[in-house]
């Protein structure tokens, strides 16, 4: 039977984990990922879990653990957050490109600005160029379905890649909530045991990671861009099998709300959908068209669903809660990727972005009345009026526009 | 013209090789060479296992001996010898 629970992002994954019966888990502790180490320790020690913890000496460490681990042919997981996530950055394309299905949970965690602790999708997105399955689950149960789902695509036999859970940083991570931990039966119905077929066998001795010369780089590389495509078109197929199983609702790559009728959406990845859809009942009350459209998945990135969907809608309000200074735009790592997706396609929409919800700030009611304003009066101008925007530091909303005008006056000669 | 690549296998995931790879040959790398004091040596093979590029031999007649074609005299079986019975002399010693 299902088990409804009250519990947090972190304690939801330990939920999953101990229904995919993993056999290694790697870890070193910071915040806030810690809780799920504590969390899987607490499990083995009382017996509800069969797993062999390890602790590294850093998150290098551990992450070349769960690798190792993952090379005998174990379920390894392991995870980490902010700054653990970019010391253990040399371990990534090598997992990848080795393919060991690990999973890493990484509840974020800004990159140090510095002392920052607060959620931000930066840490984790710097390592989209490394091959690794992932996207941001919205609350404690979207991440507990997420490690199935990222189990079962990771290991499939024509994957084989690693998988990241991530999300928000304390909004999932910490903020108790309420889900339901599925059945064992369900799971092992979905998910089948892990059996690789190479592994570190001293019957059946192989070399994994050995050292090639150049010429066999790209045909290597090639494969792994090869296998990306194939996890396009595999997670439709696990998401409609989870859905069935689980009587769950997920859309394969793109969630979205309140979109029918909508000239405007914001589209946004993350915890922050939960304001953006209680945000947008109060915008529909005041007359403003607008809709949602939340990212299952950041890779592979949903380009041919985006182009489906996105040429529906007049203007797209790309909500960044990450950096990536200098990028093309002057946004984040969304607003990049959403261009690029359907910059080819005849009817796109205006694209702007904005940057908010930095620093593990809350992105607020307000703050979506003003990203809301803002698109507007892109919609009315019909063209864009900023390439992107600080949410709070370079607004050109009505209210922003007065106090401006106010400054001005004041002090006519401050420039 | 278009490239041929070479068949590269799944993750390049290779069997483990039975015989001296010739194309690789390290042993030149090295400038202290490992020489086991058989008199010190306990046979424990703590250098056996502990050696990155497996050039440690053993035999129950000869005890502990080196594969000095790929040898790179890195001097990790030194440090774990329990004994110290391995000894890292320099290369210009000897007439090989």
């Amino acid at each position: 039977m299902p088990i409804k629970k009250r519990g947090t992002g972190l304690t939801a994954v330990a939920d999953a984990w101990q229904l995919a019966d993993i056999d290694v888990t790697a870890s070193y502790p910071i915040r806030p990922y810690t809780a799920v180490m504590a969390e899987v320790a607490k499990r083995i020690a009382n017996g509800q879990m069969k797993c062999e913890m390890v602790h590294g000496e850093g998150e290098h460490a551990q992450f070349s653990i769960a690798h190792g681990a993952s090379m005998a042919g174990a379920r390894a997981t392991t995870g980490s957050s902010g700054v653990g996530v970019t010391y253990a950055f040399e371990t990534y394309s090598p997992i990848a490109g080795g393919r060991c299905p690990i999973q890493a949970l990484i509840g974020d965690r800004t990159l140090d600005p510095p002392g920052d602790f607060g959620s931000e999708h930066t840490d984790c997105l710097t390592l989209r160029d490394n091959g690794w399955i992932y996207g941001w689950a919205e609350n404690a149960q979207e991440a507990l379905d997420n490690s199935l789902l990222c189990f079962r695509i990771g290991e499939d036999p024509e994957i084989m890649l690693p998988q990241i859970v991530a999300m928000d940083g304390y909004f999932v991570t910490h903020i108790s909530q309420d889900y339901v931990m599925p059945d064992q039966a369900q799971v092992d119905k979905f998910l089948p045991p892990f059996k690789p077929e190479f592994r570190l066998d001293v019957n059946k001795p192989v070399i994994m990671g050995p050292q090639i010369e150049p010429e066999m780089g790209p045909p290597l590389e090639w494969d792994r861009n090869v296998v990306m495509e194939r996890v396009k078109e595999l997670i439709p197929k696990a998401t409609a099998e989870f859905n069935k199983i689980f009587g769950a609702k997920y859309a394969p790559f793109v969630d979205e709300y309140m979109t029918d009728d909508a000239d405007m959406v914001f589209l946004l990845q993350g915890a922050h959908a939960v304001t953006c859809r209680s945000a947008i009942k109060y915008l529909r009350e005041a007359g403003y068209k607008v809709g949602m459209c939340r990212l299952r998945w950041i890779r592979p990135f949903p380009d041919a669903a985006l182009q489906q969907i996105l040429p529906k809608f007049k203007v797209v309000g790309v909500i960044d809660t990450n950096t990536s200074y200098g990028a093309a735009g002057g946004g984040g790592v969304l607003l990049v990727e959403t261009r690029a997706s359907v910059s080819e396609v005849a009817n796109k929409p205006i694209i702007q972005g904005f940057t908010s919800g930095l620093g593990g700030e809350t992105i607020t009611h307000e703050e979506f009345f003003k990203m809301a304003d803002m698109m507007k009066q892109t919609l009315d101008a019909g063209k864009i009026i900023q390439s992107s925007t600080w949410v709070n530091f370079n607004d050109y909303d009505k209210a922003a526009i007065e106090v401006k005008a106010a400054w001005e006056q004041a002090a006519p000669s401050t420039k | 013209m278009p490239k041929a690549y070479k068949q590269v296998p799944f993750a390049a995931i290779v069997k483990s090789p039975t015989v001296n790879n010739q194309g690789m040959v390290t042993g030149n790398w090295r400038y202290l060479r490992p020489v086991v004091d058989k008199g010190l040596c306990t046979e424990c093979k703590m250098c056996w296992i502990s050696c990155p590029d497996a050039t440690v031999n053993y035999s129950k007649d000869d005890g502990i001996s080196f594969n000095l074609e790929f040898c790179k005299g890195c001097g990790v079986c030194s440090n774990v010898c329990p004994v110290g019975a391995i000894n890292r002399v320099p290369e210009l010693d000897f007439e090989d």
